[in-house]
Protein backbone atom coordinates (compact mmCIF):
# COMPACT_ATOMS: atom_id res chain seq x y z
CA UNK A 1 0.00 0.00 0.00
CA UNK A 2 3.40 2.29 0.33
CA UNK A 3 3.53 4.77 -2.68
CA UNK A 4 5.31 7.50 -3.14
CA UNK A 5 2.68 10.61 -2.81
CA UNK A 6 2.45 13.17 -5.54
CA UNK A 7 3.72 16.04 -2.84
CA UNK A 8 6.32 15.28 -2.04
CA UNK A 9 8.25 18.54 -3.64
CA UNK A 10 5.53 20.98 -1.85
CA UNK A 11 5.86 18.84 1.76
CA UNK A 12 9.48 19.44 2.06
CA UNK A 13 10.42 21.88 4.96
CA UNK A 14 11.51 25.35 3.51
CA UNK A 15 15.45 26.13 3.60
CA UNK A 16 15.26 29.18 4.56
CA UNK A 17 12.43 31.94 6.25
CA UNK A 18 9.67 32.44 3.13
CA UNK A 19 7.28 35.73 3.78
CA UNK A 20 3.57 34.79 4.29
CA UNK A 21 2.31 35.73 1.37
CA UNK A 22 4.75 33.37 -0.23
CA UNK A 23 3.97 30.84 1.59
CA UNK A 24 0.53 31.32 1.04
CA UNK A 25 1.08 30.76 -2.58
CA UNK A 26 3.13 27.59 -1.74
CA UNK A 27 -0.04 26.06 0.52
CA UNK A 28 -2.50 26.95 -2.47
CA UNK A 29 -4.20 24.54 -5.42
CA UNK A 30 -2.97 21.62 -3.49
CA UNK A 31 -3.79 18.49 -5.11
CA UNK A 32 -4.50 15.12 -4.13
CA UNK A 33 -4.49 11.64 -6.18
CA UNK A 34 -7.12 10.69 -4.10
CA UNK A 35 -8.99 9.95 -0.53
CA UNK A 36 -6.21 8.49 1.10
CA UNK A 37 -3.43 10.60 0.00
CA UNK A 38 -5.63 13.79 1.16
CA UNK A 39 -6.14 11.99 4.40
CA UNK A 40 -2.54 10.81 4.62
CA UNK A 41 -1.05 14.33 4.48
CA UNK A 42 -4.28 15.70 6.48
CA UNK A 43 -2.69 13.24 9.61
CA UNK A 44 0.88 14.40 9.29
CA UNK A 45 -0.55 17.78 9.75
CA UNK A 46 -2.25 16.91 13.11
CA UNK A 47 -0.96 17.50 16.21
CA UNK A 48 -1.91 15.54 19.06
CA UNK A 49 -3.05 17.27 22.05
CA UNK A 50 -0.20 17.32 24.43
CA UNK A 51 -2.95 16.73 27.21
CA UNK A 52 -3.33 13.85 26.25
CA UNK A 53 0.24 12.28 27.42
CA UNK A 54 -0.68 14.34 30.54
CA UNK A 55 -3.61 12.75 31.08
CA UNK A 56 -2.08 9.06 30.71
CA UNK A 57 0.78 9.69 32.89
CA UNK A 58 -2.01 10.59 35.90
CA UNK A 59 -4.37 7.85 34.57
CA UNK A 60 -1.39 5.16 34.62
CA UNK A 61 0.21 6.29 37.67
CA UNK A 62 -2.41 6.66 40.39
CA UNK A 63 -2.64 4.07 43.04
CA UNK A 64 -5.99 3.53 42.12
CA UNK A 65 -4.94 2.46 38.64
CA UNK A 66 -4.27 -1.24 37.60
CA UNK A 67 -0.53 -2.38 37.78
CA UNK A 68 0.77 -3.51 34.40
CA UNK A 69 0.28 -6.85 35.60
CA UNK A 70 2.35 -9.30 33.39
CA UNK A 71 2.97 -6.98 30.30
CA UNK A 72 6.20 -6.54 31.38
CA UNK A 73 7.05 -10.46 32.40
CA UNK A 74 5.68 -11.14 28.56
CA UNK A 75 8.31 -8.98 27.01
CA UNK A 76 10.67 -10.74 29.19
CA UNK A 77 9.55 -13.59 28.47
CA UNK A 78 9.07 -15.00 31.93
CA UNK B 1 16.28 -13.18 30.77
CA UNK B 2 19.86 -13.36 29.14
CA UNK B 3 22.66 -11.85 31.02
CA UNK B 4 23.85 -8.65 30.28
CA UNK B 5 27.24 -8.63 28.28
CA UNK B 6 30.73 -7.94 29.65
CA UNK B 7 31.06 -4.36 30.38
CA UNK B 8 27.82 -3.15 29.33
CA UNK B 9 25.87 -1.24 31.61
CA UNK B 10 22.53 -2.73 33.22
CA UNK B 11 20.54 -0.44 34.76
CA UNK B 12 17.97 -2.77 36.69
CA UNK B 13 14.56 -1.39 36.40
CA UNK B 14 11.72 -2.25 38.26
CA UNK B 15 8.19 -3.75 36.50
CA UNK B 16 6.30 -0.19 36.79
CA UNK B 17 9.42 1.70 35.14
CA UNK B 18 10.39 -0.80 32.19
CA UNK B 19 6.42 -1.04 32.02
CA UNK B 20 6.40 2.45 32.37
CA UNK B 21 9.32 3.06 29.46
CA UNK B 22 7.51 0.58 27.03
CA UNK B 23 4.37 2.19 26.90
CA UNK B 24 6.12 5.55 26.52
CA UNK B 25 7.32 3.71 23.14
CA UNK B 26 4.22 2.92 22.37
CA UNK B 27 2.29 5.96 22.74
CA UNK B 28 5.36 7.72 20.69
CA UNK B 29 4.94 5.25 17.75
CA UNK B 30 1.17 5.08 17.72
CA UNK B 31 -0.58 8.02 19.14
CA UNK B 32 -0.74 10.59 16.05
CA UNK B 33 -2.19 7.41 14.17
CA UNK B 34 -4.86 6.90 16.96
CA UNK B 35 -6.00 10.51 17.02
CA UNK B 36 -6.57 11.19 13.71
CA UNK B 37 -8.56 8.30 13.58
CA UNK B 38 -10.48 9.13 16.62
CA UNK B 39 -10.78 12.66 15.58
CA UNK B 40 -11.93 12.27 11.69
CA UNK B 41 -14.17 9.51 12.57
CA UNK B 42 -16.14 10.98 15.84
CA UNK B 43 -15.68 14.65 14.38
CA UNK B 44 -14.74 16.42 17.89
CA UNK B 45 -11.57 17.58 18.90
CA UNK B 46 -12.31 16.67 22.50
CA UNK B 47 -13.88 13.84 21.99
CA UNK B 48 -10.83 12.62 20.25
CA UNK B 49 -8.73 13.59 22.79
CA UNK B 50 -10.69 11.65 25.33
CA UNK B 51 -11.29 8.93 23.09
CA UNK B 52 -7.78 8.23 22.39
CA UNK B 53 -7.14 8.66 25.85
CA UNK B 54 -9.07 6.09 26.97
CA UNK B 55 -8.14 3.36 24.22
CA UNK B 56 -4.55 3.82 25.73
CA UNK B 57 -5.44 3.24 29.29
CA UNK B 58 -7.27 0.55 28.03
CA UNK B 59 -4.09 -0.80 26.20
CA UNK B 60 -2.29 0.31 29.12
CA UNK B 61 -4.28 -2.19 31.45
CA UNK B 62 -4.79 -5.05 28.57
CA UNK B 63 -1.22 -5.53 27.66
CA UNK B 64 -0.82 -8.76 29.17
CA UNK B 65 -3.69 -10.25 26.76
CA UNK B 66 -1.69 -9.03 23.85
CA UNK B 67 -0.52 -12.39 22.32
CA UNK B 68 1.37 -10.39 18.86
CA UNK B 69 -0.95 -12.42 16.58
CA UNK B 70 -1.22 -8.97 15.39
CA UNK B 71 1.06 -6.14 15.11
CA UNK B 72 0.69 -3.72 18.23
CA UNK B 73 -0.41 -0.99 15.87
CA UNK B 74 -3.45 -2.77 14.42
CA UNK B 75 -4.31 -4.17 18.12
CA UNK B 76 -4.21 0.04 19.06
CA UNK B 77 -6.39 0.23 15.99
CA UNK B 78 -9.01 -2.39 17.00
CA UNK B 79 -9.37 -1.39 20.22
CA UNK B 80 -9.81 2.51 19.09
CA UNK B 81 -12.61 1.05 16.53
CA UNK B 82 -14.56 -0.31 18.92
CA UNK B 83 -14.42 2.29 21.24
CA UNK B 84 -15.01 5.09 18.81
CA UNK B 85 -17.91 2.91 17.21
CA UNK B 86 -19.61 2.74 20.96
CA UNK B 87 -19.57 6.45 21.20
CA UNK B 88 -21.25 6.62 17.91
CA UNK B 89 -23.94 3.90 18.55
CA UNK B 90 -24.54 5.85 21.90
CA UNK B 91 -24.80 9.43 19.85
CA UNK B 92 -27.15 7.60 17.01
CA UNK B 93 -29.23 6.04 20.21
CA UNK B 94 -29.72 9.61 21.47
CA UNK B 95 -30.17 11.45 18.66
CA UNK B 96 -31.90 9.23 16.07
CA UNK B 97 -29.61 10.83 13.12
CA UNK B 98 -28.92 9.56 10.60
CA UNK B 99 -25.98 9.22 7.34
CA UNK B 100 -26.77 10.73 3.74
CA UNK B 101 -28.76 8.28 2.10
CA UNK B 102 -25.86 6.01 0.38
CA UNK B 103 -27.80 6.06 -3.00
CA UNK B 104 -27.58 9.46 -3.59
CA UNK B 105 -23.66 9.61 -3.64
CA UNK B 106 -23.17 6.25 -5.15
CA UNK B 107 -24.96 7.74 -8.23
CA UNK B 108 -23.53 11.56 -8.07
CA UNK B 109 -21.18 12.67 -11.18
CA UNK B 110 -17.76 11.96 -9.42
CA UNK B 111 -15.18 12.39 -11.93
CA UNK B 112 -13.22 9.97 -9.39
CA UNK B 113 -9.78 10.23 -12.11
CA UNK B 114 -9.11 13.66 -11.63
CA UNK B 115 -7.56 14.74 -8.82
CA UNK B 116 -8.94 16.44 -5.39
CA UNK B 117 -8.09 19.85 -5.32
CA UNK B 118 -8.55 22.57 -2.44
CA UNK B 119 -6.99 26.32 -2.57
CA UNK B 120 -6.68 26.57 0.95
CA UNK B 121 -4.88 24.35 3.12
CA UNK B 122 -6.03 25.79 6.28
CA UNK B 123 -9.36 24.65 5.15
CA UNK B 124 -8.69 21.30 4.14
CA UNK B 125 -9.10 19.58 7.55
CA UNK B 126 -12.88 21.27 7.60
CA UNK B 127 -13.90 20.28 4.55
CA UNK B 128 -12.35 16.80 5.13
CA UNK B 129 -14.36 16.03 8.48
CA UNK B 130 -17.50 17.45 6.24
CA UNK B 131 -17.24 15.11 3.36
CA UNK B 132 -16.66 12.25 5.97
CA UNK B 133 -19.28 13.17 8.36
CA UNK B 134 -21.39 12.35 5.31
CA UNK B 135 -20.30 8.86 4.45
CA UNK B 136 -21.43 5.62 5.83
CA UNK B 137 -19.48 4.77 8.55
CA UNK B 138 -18.05 1.82 6.73
CA UNK B 139 -16.63 3.80 3.85
CA UNK B 140 -15.39 6.54 6.35
CA UNK B 141 -13.48 3.63 8.66
CA UNK B 142 -12.52 2.30 5.61
CA UNK B 143 -10.71 5.11 3.85
CA UNK B 144 -9.26 6.07 7.32
CA UNK B 145 -7.46 2.83 7.73
CA UNK B 146 -5.97 2.70 4.19
CA UNK B 147 -4.77 5.89 4.79
CA UNK B 148 -2.43 4.64 7.43
CA UNK B 149 0.67 3.46 5.27
CA UNK B 150 1.73 0.93 8.13
CA UNK B 151 -1.25 -1.17 7.38
CA UNK B 152 -1.77 -3.54 4.59
CA UNK B 153 -5.14 -4.46 2.87
CA UNK B 154 -5.08 -7.85 4.50
CA UNK B 155 -4.71 -5.77 8.00
CA UNK B 156 -7.44 -3.01 7.07
CA UNK B 157 -9.45 -6.09 6.26
CA UNK B 158 -8.94 -7.99 9.39
CA UNK B 159 -10.01 -4.61 11.19
CA UNK B 160 -13.14 -4.10 9.30
CA UNK B 161 -14.03 -7.88 8.90
CA UNK B 162 -13.64 -8.00 5.45
CA UNK B 163 -11.46 -9.78 2.65
CA UNK B 164 -8.53 -8.38 0.88
CA UNK B 165 -9.97 -8.38 -2.03
CA UNK B 166 -13.55 -7.04 -0.71
CA UNK B 167 -11.58 -4.07 0.92
CA UNK B 168 -10.20 -3.51 -2.63
CA UNK B 169 -13.84 -3.22 -4.01
CA UNK B 170 -15.03 -1.33 -1.50
CA UNK B 171 -11.98 1.23 -1.49
CA UNK B 172 -13.09 2.04 -4.99
CA UNK B 173 -16.49 3.20 -3.93
CA UNK B 174 -15.57 4.97 -0.48
CA UNK B 175 -13.38 7.05 -2.76
CA UNK B 176 -15.71 7.62 -5.28
CA UNK B 177 -18.28 8.59 -3.14
CA UNK B 178 -15.40 10.54 -0.78
CA UNK B 179 -14.52 12.48 -4.29
CA UNK B 180 -18.27 13.28 -5.18
CA UNK B 181 -18.91 14.84 -1.07
CA UNK B 182 -15.42 16.65 -1.60
CA UNK B 183 -16.57 18.75 -4.25
CA UNK B 184 -19.99 19.62 -2.61
CA UNK B 185 -17.94 21.34 0.04
CA UNK B 186 -16.21 23.67 -1.85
Amino acid sequence: MKHQTKLSEEQQQPSRQVGIEQQTQQQSAREFANAEEMLRYDAAHTTVPPGIAQRLQKSTGQPGAPPPRSWWRNLLGR
Amino acid sequence: MNEPAAGCEFVEESPADLASSEFSSLYAENSRAIYYLALRFLGDPQKAEDATHDVFLKAFRKLDQFRGEASLRTWLYRIAINHCQNLRQAWHDRHMFSNADDAVWENAAAKTDSPLRVLEIKELGQRIQKTLAGLPDEYRLLLLLVADEELSYEQVGTLVGQSPDAVRGKLHRARKTFAALFEKTA
